[in-house]
C-alpha cells in the first residue's frame, strides 16, 4: 500500500470534511433552537457566494472586504426568511414548515438565475496560489486554506454558544422552550438570532465551497448532500456535526480515490444506513421518542 | 454592476414574455403554403439553462433568417417551443402537446434521456425527424432510433477526433499517454469504452480514467491519483465547466505538463472567460466554426449577420448557438430534399434525405463539405485557448471520420 498516497488522500478529505462541518453547523444551529429542517440552507449558501461574485468580480472589491460583506449577506437573509416565511408558521406542522423552506430554496435558484443568469461561475481567486506541504504531504492550497478559516470561524462559534449571553440563551431555548421564556428569555428573538448565526456558517462554507468547485444556480444541492452528515451526527448535537462532517469528507475522499468517484455517495450513504439502524437518533442526537 | 443587472433582467424580462407566449411565430409572410413547423423542448430554465437560452436564440434567428430568404421551397417556417427545465418528463409532455397541435416535421429535443424516452412514440408516429442538445453515441442505432441524427459527430466519434490528434502529436513510436476524467453521469460515460477500444487501436496507453461525482465540490485527491501516471493528455467529458479548471489548476501548480482537452459541452468560451489565463492551451474538439473564428462562408457570415440583427448588444454567441443553427439548417436541407423529390415529410422519408447527404457545403459553419454516415456528421477540428486573444484557434485541420 502506498501510504504516501493514503495520507495525501486522507488529508484531503479531512480539510473538505471540515468546509461540510461548516455546513452542517448551519443545518444544527437552527434545527437546534427552532426544530426546524431548514432544506434552503443549500440556497442561502449559494446566494452568499453570488453576492462575493458580485462584490470581488462585479465591483472589484478586495475579496477580504467582499468575503465579510459576502458572509452578511447571507446571514441577514436568513434573519429576513425566518422573520418573514418561518415565524408566520409558528405552530403548523412541521411538514408545513419543511415545505416553505423547500419553496424559498426554488425562490433563491430563480432570483440568481434573474440576477446573474444561469451561466456556471468561476469566483475570482483570491486564496494562495502556492501548493501546501505537510511533510512530504501535498494539499491543494484552495483546500488547506479554506478549512483554516472554516475552523477559525468554527472555534469562534464554539466559544460563542459556550460564553456569550447569546449562546446560553439559545442553549437554554433548545434544551427546553417553556422554561426559557418563563426565565426571560426572548424566544423568537433566539429563534431569529439562530438563522442569521446558522445562516452566516453556511454562508462562509459557500463562498469557501465554491471557490473549490464552482458556482451555478444548482451548486444548492451541496446542501442536500450535507444532510446525511447532520443525520450521522445526530440532528440537533454541534459536536455531532464536526465529528461526522470531517468523517464523511474523509471517507467519500478515501471511497472515491480507492473504488472510484462513482462510489463516493454509496459510501456515505452504506455509513448512513448503518447509523440509522444502531442509532436512529445520529451519533451524538438527542434519544427523543415523538408519538403522532 | 447594477446597469449591468438591470440590462439582463430586461433581456430575461423578454425572454420571460417569449416564454410565457410558448411560441415564437415566424413573421407574417405573403405565402399560401401550409408552413413547416419545427418543434422543440427547449431547456430555457434548469439546470442547462446557460445553454437553453443560447439554443433557442439560435433556432429563433434561423427560423426569422430562413423565412428573410423565402422560407423553404416557398413553405414558412414555424418554430413552435416549450420549456422544459431540462427534466425528461416536461420535455415528454411538450412532445406530445406540441405534437398533437402542430405535427412538426423536425424536433429539437433538449437531452439524451429525452431523445431516448421519447423514441418509441416518435417510431410510431414516424411524422418527425429528431435532433437536438444530445451526441449520445446511442442515439446513431439506426434501428433503435431510425428517426434521430446527431448535428455533428457522437460522442465517440469525438473521442475518435481527440485522439487521432493525440497519435499525431507522438513521434517515432513514442506515443503519448492518456487520462479520461469524466462525470458519473449516462453524459460522462458514453464515450469512454469506445474511446479506450480506439486508442488501443492508435497504440496510445490509457493510463487512468477517473469518474467524478456530478457537481463535485473537490477533486483533489482524482488530481492526487493523476500526479502519480503523469499523463501527457487528460480528455475531459461531461462537464461545462467546473471541475475543468481545478484540474488544470492544480496539475500545474504540481509541476505537471500534460495537456488538457474536451468535447463539444466542454469546449465553449465559457471556459476562457470564467478561468482567464489559466485556460490557455486547453484544446476542444469542435465540428462547427467559432463564431469568432476568423473563417467564413455565406451561411456563417448570414448566421453573424442575423445574430448581430437579432440583438446587437449580445456580441459573441456561444456553441449552443451555433449548434442550434446547424440543427435547423440540416431540417431545412432534408425538409427540401424531401420536397423536391416530390415525396410527404415522413420520418421515412426524411431519414432517408438526411443520409443521401454527401459532401454538402455548410457555407462555412463545418469547414469542409460534409457526409452523413449512420445518422451523424462525424467532422470535427482541434481548437486550442489564446488566452491573450480570448478565443480558440484551430490547430488541427478537419479531420472526417470514416
Amino acid at each position: 500500500m502506498d501510504w504516501m498516497f493514503f495520507g495525501e488522500i486522507s488529508l484531503a478529505g479531512l480539510a473538505m470534511g471540515g468546509l461540510y462541518a461548516l455546513i452542517a453547523l448551519g443545518f444544527v444551529i437552527i434545527y437546534k433552537a427552532t426544530r426546524v429542517i431548514n432544506f434552503a440552507i443549500g440556497e442561502i449558501m449559494m446566494f452568499a457566494a453570488y453576492l462575493f461574485l458580485a462584490f470581488a468580480g462585479g465591483m472589484e472589491m478586495s475579496a477580504w472586504i467582499a468575503l465579510p460583506l459576502a458572509v452578511i449577506g447571507g446571514s441577514l437573509l436568513g434573519g429576513v426568511i425566518e422573520k418573514t416565511m418561518i415565524r408566520p408558521m409558528l405552530g403548523e406542522s412541521p411538514i408545513s414548515v419543511v415545505m416553505v423552506t423547500i419553496g424559498i430554496a426554488s425562490i433563491l435558484v430563480g432570483l440568481v438565475e434573474f440576477i446573474w443568469t444561469a451561466d456556471p461561475q468561476l469566483l475570482p481567486s483570491f486564496l494562495p496560489r502556492e501548493p501546501v506541504f505537510i511533510g512530504d504531504l501535498y494539499l491543494a492550497p484552495k483546500i488547506a486554506y479554506g478549512f483554516l478559516i472554516g475552523a477559525a470561524v468554527l472555534i469562534v462559534y464554539l466559544l460563542y454558544f459556550r460564553f456569550s449571553r447569546g449562546g446560553v440563551a439559545l442553549r437554554a431555548t433548545a434544551s427546553d422552550q417553556a422554561a426559557a421564556y418563563s426565565m426571560g428569555i426572548n424566544v423568537r428573538r433566539v429563534f431569529n438570532m439562530a438563522w442569521v448565526f446558522g445562516s452566516l456558517a453556511a454562508s462562509l462554507a459557500g463562498v469557501l465551497v465554491a471557490a473549490t468547485g464552482g458556482l451555478s444556480p444548482q451548486f444548492g444541492i451541496i446542501g442536500l448532500s450535507v444532510l446525511v452528515v447532520v443525520i450521522v451526527g445526530g440532528l440537533d448535537s454541534i459536536l455531532g456535526a464536526l465529528i461526522a462532517g470531517v468523517f464523511i469528507g474523509w471517507l467519500e475522499t478515501v471511497a472515491g480515490a480507492y473504488f472510484g468517484g462513482e462510489y463516493r455517495m454509496p459510501a456515505t450513504f452504506l455509513v448512513l444506513a448503518v447509523i440509522l439502524v444502531i442509532r436512529p437518533y445520529g451519533l451524538f442526537g438527542t434519544h427523543e421518542i415523538e408519538r403522532v | 454592476m447594477f446597469r449591468n443587472i438591470l440590462e439582463k433582467g430586461r433581456r430575461l424580462a423578454g425572454l420571460g414574455s417569449l416564454v410565457a407566449a410558448l411560441t415564437v411565430t415566424a413573421p407574417a409572410m405573403a405565402q399560401d403554403k401550409e408552413p413547416i413547423v419545427f418543434g422543440g423542448s427547449i431547456p430555457l430554465s434548469g439546470v442547462f439553462a446557460f445553454a437553453g437560452i443560447h439554443i433557442h436564440a439560435g433556432l429563433t434567428d434561423y427560423t426569422d433568417w430562413i423565412n428573410s430568404e423565402g422560407g423553404i421551397n416557398g413553405h414558412p417556417v414555424k418554430y413552435v417551443m416549450e420549456d422544459t427545465a431540462y427534466e425528461v418528463d416536461r420535455s415528454v409532455a411538450a412532445f406530445k402537446k406540441i405534437s398533437g397541435s402542430e405535427s412538426p416535421a423536425t424536433y429539437y429535443g433538449d437531452s439524451t434521456g429525452f431523445m431516448k424516452a421519447i423514441a418509441s412514440e416518435l417510431n410510431s408516429q414516424g411524422n418527425t425527424l429528431m435532433s437536438g442538445a444530445s451526441f449520445a453515441t446511442a442515439l446513431t442505432d439506426n434501428e433503435q432510433y431510425p428517426y434521430q441524427f446527431i448535428p455533428g459527430p457522437n460522442y465517440s466519434q469525438m473521442f475518435g477526433i481527440i485522439l487521432e490528434y493525440i497519435a499525431d502529436q507522438g513521434k517515432d513510436g513514442d506515443m503519448p499517454t492518456v487520462a479520461f476524467v469524466y462525470s458519473d453521469t449516462e453524459f460522462g460515460k458514453d464515450p469512454i469504452e469506445n474511446g479506450k477500444a480506439r486508442a488501443a487501436e492508435l497504440g496510445i496507453e490509457v493510463v487512468e480514467d477517473i469518474v467524478t461525482k456530478p457537481g463535485s465540490v473537490d477533486v483533489s485527491s482524482e488530481i492526487l491519483k493523476l500526479r502519480r501516471v503523469r499523463p501527457d493528455y487528460v480528455v475531459f467529458h461531461g462537464y461545462v465547466l467546473s471541475p475543468i479548471n481545478e484540474f488544470m489548476v492544480q496539475m500545474r501548480q504540481m509541476g505537471l505538463d500534460t495537456q488538457f482537452m474536451g468535447t463539444f459541452w466542454s469546449s465553449d468560451k465559457l471556459i476562457i472567460d470564467k478561468m482567464g489565463e489559466d485556460a490557455d492551451g486547453y484544446m476542444g474538439v469542435m465540428p462547427y466554426n467559432y463564431y469568432d473564428s476568423e473563417e467564413s462562408g455565406p451561411m456563417l457570415d448570414a448566421l453573424r449577420a442575423q445574430a448581430e440583427k437579432s440583438d446587437p448588444e449580445a456580441g459573441y454567441r456561444p456553441t449552443g448557438y451555433m449548434q442550434a443553427w446547424f440543427n435547423a439548417m440540416v431540417w431545412t436541407e432534408v425538409v427540401k430534399r424531401t420536397l423536391d423529390a416530390d415525396k410527404e415529410l415522413t420520418g421515412d422519408n426524411m431519414a432517408e434525405a438526411l443520409a443521401s447527404i454527401e459532401d454538402w457545403d455548410t457555407g462555412g459553419i463545418i469547414g469542409i463539405p460534409v457526409t452523413v454516415r449512420d445518422m451523424s456528421f462525424p467532422v470535427g477540428r482541434i481548437w486550442r485557448v489564446n488566452a491573450e486573444k480570448g478565443r480558440y484557434e484551430p490547430v488541427s485541420d478537419w479531420i472526417h471520420l470514416d
